[in-house]
């Protein structure tokens, strides 16, 4: 529990009528840092990440961002704080184009109102060159700028899962969830997105991700945070982890460490 | 952002000849034409930005008309401010609606929407003493401004009255759909999940729309009442909902000028198929159902595959 927590769950719980989902987890993600969460499915993974990410109400425990109480706030209070977060199912804007997709992510940085719009006033002019710059860098950095006038659906998938990436850092987050960034994608995309999430790491965004491939978590990661049935089993480096009886056990043991 | 372009210049320009013309008739349809198009612009708010489905938009827009008429019958206030005060009584009554239906949407909303707009049809029906009920209001009094000599009850004269409100509210949608604002509308129209994770705050956006819409739909009641200076309930029945949702629709609902294409196309086809007499409406649905299934994106589509994207 480190003072530079940006994200901290404690006692985390969700219980689905008789289904108790995830069980009492503390978890943390700290300035700068890479966390991997990892477990068997049905382990209550996208159960707690929903929850960090405030699109489903805890049932029990507390979660802070960079200090302040959000327990049950919604997914939009969430994202005003500075956290982004993309899907485990693809999940664009699709009749929209690319450009759109990203610029319309930049909301939470945008002030000036439809007045200002109306009378075409600096303030709104300078904004939305900003935006547009904002919107372009995050293009760049998931290697989308050259599909910016396609619509989103008809992109391909790998590119598509790149795209919610994109939408995320347009939103220019402080924490990024990433659920499943890799599924659908080839090696190559899956080698770029660990460059990628270094180099957002380096920029002093915290991300937290969700992943099935080993090779994304191992080379990513600075800590991970396994759960089974909804309860932590481990947590530690990526070396550590793959180490632990229990982690063996009820994962790795059951499904081999492939990539 | 350049709003004028040359083909507006050019459209406004022929829009603006009949007025040289003089002929009372045709500059009557244009007027009407000019409402419409402002009306299935307040539409396009809702089913185009929003994409909710809305059946009560008939009843804001009646409600619109009769508080105008009646504070200036009844209460005698002054006609200036009447359509103002009609459309934040129809804010209002948007804003109640929506605040109680819009945390659902979909077929749900658009059910809530149809319910409301029959009890306030039902209302004005019955509540004689206020609305004189099925009887309708008439006599009600035009704008005018007798020291420039102008009577907007006469077409020539409130044509270019409505065809200036009807320009600066399209530029406000053009605006609209580069804003924040839009950005939002339409974010929440194309993923409501994704829409609250980049921070929209999804119910009130679509609250904002809606009564953003309901003022409007509000305010051209009250300039349609004091224009045609007669108005009836039958303003809030589902004729006049599915004649608002078929301009839209024919149209290409979402677009900036579609809706505008859509109030002429229903304004002048179903003039023009007036010598048609009794196979009128036949034909016209004939026309909508071809067009629904041969440009299911409406007229603007016809343009836009020229032109690339608009919306």
């Amino acid at each position: 529990m480190s003072k530079t927590a940006l994200l901290q769950a404690l006692k985390l719980s969700k219980r689905f009528g008789g289904l108790q989902a995830v069980q009492s987890v503390d978890l943390s993600v700290n300035v700068g840092e890479v966390v991997g969460l990892i477990g068997p499915n049905g382990a209550g993974k996208t159960t707690l990440f929903n929850m960090l990410a405030g699109s489903m109400a805890p049932s029990g425990g507390q979660l802070f961002f960079d200090g302040l109480d959000c327990t049950g706030a919604s997914a939009h209070q969430m994202a005003k704080l500075g956290l982004a977060r993309t899907f485990q199912i693809t999940s664009v804007f699709s009749a929209l184009s690319v450009w759109e997709n990203v610029l319309a992510a930049t909301y939470r940085h945008q002030q000036a109102s439809w007045m200002s719009a109306f009378f075409q006033t600096r303030g709104f002019r300078d904004e939305q060159v900003l935006m547009q710059h904002r919107a372009e860098e995050a293009l760049r950095q998931t290697q989308l700028l050259h599909r910016n006038r396609d619509t989103a659906h008809s992109l391909p998938y790998g590119e598509q899962r790149k795209l919610e990436i994109a939408i995320a850092l347009a939103c220019a987050p402080r924490l990024l969830l990433l659920d499943e960034p890799a599924a659908g994608m080839n090696p190559e995309e899956g080698a770029k997105l660990v460059q990628l999430i270094h180099r957002l790491r380096d920029q002093g965004m915290a991300v937290l991700l969700v992943e099935h491939h080993m090779r994304v978590v191992m080379g990513v990661c600075d800590r991970v945070v396994v759960i089974n049935s909804g309860e932590k089993i481990a947590e530690g480096s990526p070396q550590e982890v793959v180490q632990h009886p229990e982690v063996i056990r009820v994962y790795l043991g059951r499904e081999a460490v492939h990539a | 952002m350049s709003f004028f372009k040359p083909v507006q210049a050019l459209v406004l320009g022929v829009l603006l000849l009949p007025l040289a013309m003089g002929n009372d008739y045709v500059l009557h349809m244009l007027t009407l034409w000019a409402l419409y198009s402002l009306l299935a612009l307040s539409l396009n708010i809702v089913v185009g930005f929003l994409g909710e489905l809305s059946f009560g938009h008939a009843a804001f827009f009646g409600v619109g008309a009769y508080t105008s008429s009646l504070l200036v019958m009844q209460l005698h206030w002054p006609m200036w401010i009447t359509p103002l005060a009609a459309a934040a009584m129809a804010a209002l009554l948007g804003w109640l609606i929506g605040y109680v239906s819009l945390r659902i949407v979909g077929p749900q909303f658009a059910i809530l929407t149809l319910g409301f707009g029959a009890i306030v049809l039902t209302i004005t029906n019955y509540w004689v003493d206020v609305t004189r009920g099925p009887m309708g209001l008439s006599q009600i009094p035009a704008f005018s401004l007798p020291a420039l000599g102008l009577d907007f009850s006469h077409a020539i004269h409130m044509y270019p009255l409505a065809l200036l409100l009807l320009i600066v509210v399209l530029y406000g949608c053009h605006v609209l759909q580069h804003s924040r604002q839009g950005r939002a509308f339409i974010a929440t129209r194309e993923n409501r999940e994704l829409a609250a994770a980049i921070g929209i705050n999804v119910f009130r956006t679509k609250l904002i729309g809606f009564v953003v819409a309901t003022a409007l739909a509000g305010f051209t009641g009250a300039l349609y009442a004091h224009y045609l200076r007669v108005i009836t309930p039958d303003l809030m029945s589902l004729s006049y909902m599915s004649a608002m949702l078929i301009m839209v629709v024919i149209g290409g609902k979402g677009s900036l000028y579609g809706p505008v294409l859509g109030a002429l196309l229903y304004t002048f086809l179903l003039e023009a198929l007036r010598s048609s007499g009794a196979w009128r409406m036949v034909v016209f649905a004939a026309l909508l159902i071809a067009c629904v299934v041969f440009l299911p994106g409406g007229l603007v589509s016809l343009w836009r595959r020229r032109q690339g994207a608009i919306a």
